[in-house]
């Protein structure tokens, strides 16, 4: 009697946490879409408008994508086989630079959006990876097709790569930094890093 | 070449987000969602995601796209460093082959002056006379007219009705379009234009790029998508308007010139904004380039 009540009770709970384990994580796909909405409230906020909020508008857009991007996870990606190379100061730094260089350079693409239209058209999740692909029809009329890749960060699914047409950014990256590390040093990229993130 | 510079720079974009409320659909279908448009500017985002090579402007015309056998090169240098992406099936390769590099980095300046100089302030003038919507009529109308490139690469390719499509779209679009200008087989009729060109269709047959090209004026490349600009010239009809006037290369010439002009006008901006991003931009270009092509030859 005790032992039915009992294996009764645990395929309930079992039943229970079957259904709500992927609900921890958060579809990575509804993950993604929260933080565009975020963004995007920010962009229409009525409040925040105008050159004068610039700077405003800006704290609350790299808060959002600082919330939803591993910039760590990208920046050792990037690095690739110097990552492990390096003193953990030297990689905090990176990862410092590195997501300044992000920010900096795409906070003006995000300001420049002009209602082109999105779809979700779908997500692959696979071991604690996830593949979000959508779709932008841009007012040409042509489909461009991003691909976010996502990794689960206690039950979290944070950005490591974004590709676009097949483009990836971490790939493009790691050549880049590659390619200059080769023909100079890891300071010469540290350095010219700095340049572009810090001209002020 | 517009294509990469774009997909470099909507890489931007869509780094920061993926626009797009969310209207409540859960995530298993597809939600759309439109934002109130801004001031439209020249936005990253509009890029040809599809634009056939031959005889379209230079930065499209030349696709390389590496071949099936990159993937099977040792990659070990870059790859066992990096932690296993286990759903990832899009594996970087190698970084493309370019034994021309320092030739290649030259024509690269070269075409980025070209840029700077000539074509932005062309382009930018251009574009304050003609509206938005003509120019995008004109790339609608070089769209609709290079439509036997894809054509024929769609049945190179064996896809058949991906040349359905192209067909149907070509009679919607040059009747019910008005020669073109409109595009009412995608807006009504949802019929999505069908990329291919022959560098795409050497690579579905096994062709390896060989290496990287960055020719001037007419952008990356490599070489077998230059043999694939050179075929596509075949079928591109532009090529034959000379035949039928008698002041042919200007025709041809000028042809070419507005297309390229309409084609910038539009994407103004997304070239500066890969410079912006990328410590280095001609590798960012090149490397953009060749995962772009070789994307196009795995679908």
């Amino acid at each position: 009697m005790n032992l039915t009540y009992f294996r009764r009770g645990l395929v309930l709970l079992l039943l229970v946490f079957g259904i709500a384990l992927p609900g921890w994580a958060g579809e990575p796909t509804d993950e993604i879409k929260q933080t565009t909405d975020k963004i995007l409230s920010i962009l229409t906020n009525p409040s925040l408008k105008g050159s004068s909020k610039t700077a405003e508008r800006e704290k609350l857009i790299r808060q959002a994508i600082d919330e939803r991007f591993d910039w760590e996870e990208m920046a050792r990606r990037s690095l690739a086989r110097y990552w492990d190379q390096r003193t953990d100061e030297e990689k905090k730094e990176f990862v410092r630079l590195y997501s300044d260089l992000l920010e900096r350079t795409y906070m003006d693409k995000v300001e420049g959006y002009s209602g082109e239209k999105v779809t979700y058209e779908g997500e692959s999740v696979d071991n604690g990876y996830a593949v979000v692909r959508v779709k932008i029809v841009t007012k040409k009329n042509t489909d461009i097709r991003v691909h976010y890749r996502l990794k689960r960060i206690e039950n979290k699914w944070l950005v490591y790569d974004v590709s676009i047409e097949g483009v990836s950014l971490v790939n493009n990256y790691r050549t880049q930094f590659n390619s200059i590390i080769l023909k100079s040093s890891y300071e010469n990229l540290v350095k010219r890093l700095r340049e572009r993130v810090e001209p002020e | 070449m517009k294509l990469v510079y774009r997909s470099v720079s909507l890489l931007a974009l869509c780094f920061v987000m993926a626009p797009g409320p969310c209207t409540g659909s859960p995530s298993s279908e597809a939600a759309v969602s439109t934002l109130p448009s801004d001031e439209a500017n020249s936005m990253a985002i509009a890029m040809e995601s599809s634009e056939p090579s031959g005889g379209e402007t230079p930065s499209e015309s030349l696709p390389p796209a590496p071949p099936a056998d990159r993937e099977d090169e040792p990659v070990q240098t870059f790859m066992t460093e990096v932690p296993p992406q286990s759903s990832q099936p899009e594996e970087p390769a190698a970084a493309a082959a370019d034994p021309l590099e320092p030739v290649n980095r030259a024509f690269f300046h070269f075409n980025d002056k070209l840029y700077f100089w000539v074509l932005k302030p062309v382009a930018t003038g251009y574009k304050a006379v003609i509206p938005e919507d003509g120019r995008i009529g004109v790339h609608n109308f070089f769209s609709n007219v290079t439509t036997p490139i894809r054509l024929v690469n769609c049945l190179l390719q064996a896809k058949f009705k991906a040349a359905g499509n192209e067909t149907a779209r070509f009679a919607l679009n040059t009747t019910l379009g008005i020669a073109g200008f409109f595009d009412p087989a995608k807006k009504t009729f949802k019929i999505d234009k069908q990329e291919a060109d022959f560098g795409q269709t050497l690579g579905i047959w096994g062709i390896g790029t060989a290496f990287y090209i960055d020719w001037p004026i007419l952008g990356p490349s490599n070489v077998r998508d230059t043999v694939g600009y050179v075929g596509d010239l075949f079928f591109d009809p532009r090529t034959y308007v000379a035949y039928y006037f008698l002041i042919a290369e200007i025709v041809n010439t000028g042809t070419w010139a507005l297309d390229k002009v309409n084609e910038t006008s539009l994407t103004l901006g997304e070239y500066e904004n890969l410079k912006k991003a990328a410590l280095d931009p001609y590798i960012a270009l090149r490397e953009a380039y060749s995962q772009y092509r070789q994307n196009k030859i795995r679908k």
